[in-house]
């Protein structure tokens, strides 16, 4: 004899997933450590960002790299003499906060104030993992085309700082970088946008001082 | 296109409570997909059943049901739904369709949540539980 029943089950995934990054925000506060998720496109320039970051930056700083193979971005770290680890999120298109939070255990938490995690590049499906970092930078450049923003609206509306890289060749692209600061604007009115060339230099110092003032409130 | 990792959450969530409850047969699965998600209930829907074969899930039928996104305003306080008749997908996100504001938090719409399923179990074991 059978019997059928209905079972609640009210799992929710992404619930699972956001109270893992609560877990690594806590591990991260323990430490006292300054988490920053950089997310962007593809070729934005955000491994350039962290890089010129890491030479810059006053405080002791760590990298995880994430990306599908993550052995180039990381290997790019590695030559600044900081603790990187490379996250291989294999088929997967965006980073978790369960592979983020296996990486924290292969850092040296205690000796880091400022941790940039790097999301792989891509605008749509990191918006739904948070990984429990303090702070998210969305990295685009005008390369992308300069409807990118409207196109991919949710990144934005969650990120608290946003960078556009390669301003000095919007116009040789036909971008109007105005029109995607004021894109970025529409969703997220109390956003800091940064308009930056990582090339000439334009705007770095800004991002610094985003930083540092974020990572001090 | 992260359906596959999530499909592979929902047979593992769906596996273990079936196991949990002694069943033989896992009938139907009720899942909700919030509309704010990246995540595209079809494809979800096509991976979960390849992923069911050779499992305790084969052949049950799965239901998706997705959620509208409701907001709080935090200018006027409006709270609720959000129509999608004639509008952009997410054009919703910018403004309070009550006072056009645009500090808004999102209460609804985020959900991959396995809701319930209906198993089959044998008679002494439903007599246990």
């Amino acid at each position: 004899m059978h019997k059928i029943a209905e079972v609640e089950i009210q799992h929710d995934i992404m619930v699972a997933n956001r109270k893992l990054a609560q877990k690594n925000q806590k591990i991260l506060d323990n430490s006292n450590v300054f988490g920053v998720d950089v997310l962007g496109a593809i070729g934005s320039g955000k491994t350039s960002l962290i890089e010129q970051l890491i030479q810059e930056i006053k405080y002791p700083v760590a990298v995880i790299a994430g990306d599908v193979i993550s052995k180039f971005d990381a290997g790019r770290f590695e030559q600044y003499d900081v603790p990187v680890i490379g996250l291989n999120t294999g088929k997967e298109c965006h980073l978790d906060a369960h592979l983020v939070e296996h990486a924290f255990h292969d850092l040296p938490l205690d000796e880091v104030d400022i941790l940039f995690i790097e999301n792989v590049g891509n605008l749509i499906c990191p918006v739904d993992f948070d990984l429990g970092a303090h702070m998210r930078m969305v990295v685009i450049s005008v390369s992308e085309g300069d409807d990118t923003v409207e196109k991919h609206p949710l990144i934005f509306k969650d990120a608290d700082l946003v960078v556009i890289n390669k301003i000095d060749i919007a116009e040789a692209v036909g971008a109007d970088s105005d029109k995607m600061v004021s894109d970025v604007l529409k969703l997220n009115p109390d956003v800091q946008v940064i308009k930056t060339s990582l090339k000439t230099g334009e705007g770095f110092k800004e991002i610094m001082e985003a930083l540092e003032k974020a990572k001090n409130e | 296109m992260h359906e596959l990792s999530m499909a592979d959450a929902i047979v593992k969530t769906v596996i273990e409570s079936a196991e949990k409850n002694d069943a033989i047969e896992v009938q139907e699965v009720t899942v909700e997909i919030g509309q704010m998600t990246m995540l595209n209930p079809e494809q979800i829907m096509f991976m979960v059943e390849i992923l069911s074969e050779d499992t305790i899930l084969k052949g049950a039928k799965f239901n998706m049901e997705e959620i509208p996104i409701e907001i709080k305003c935090e200018s006027c306080n409006f709270e609720g739904k959000i129509d999608f008749e004639g509008i952009d997908h997410y054009a919703p996100i910018i403004n309070c369709p009550a006072c056009e504001g645009r500090e808004l938090s999102i209460t609804a719409g985020r959900e991959c949540n396995v809701k319930n399923i209906k198993i089959e179990q044998r008679e002494e074991d439903a007599q246990d539980s």
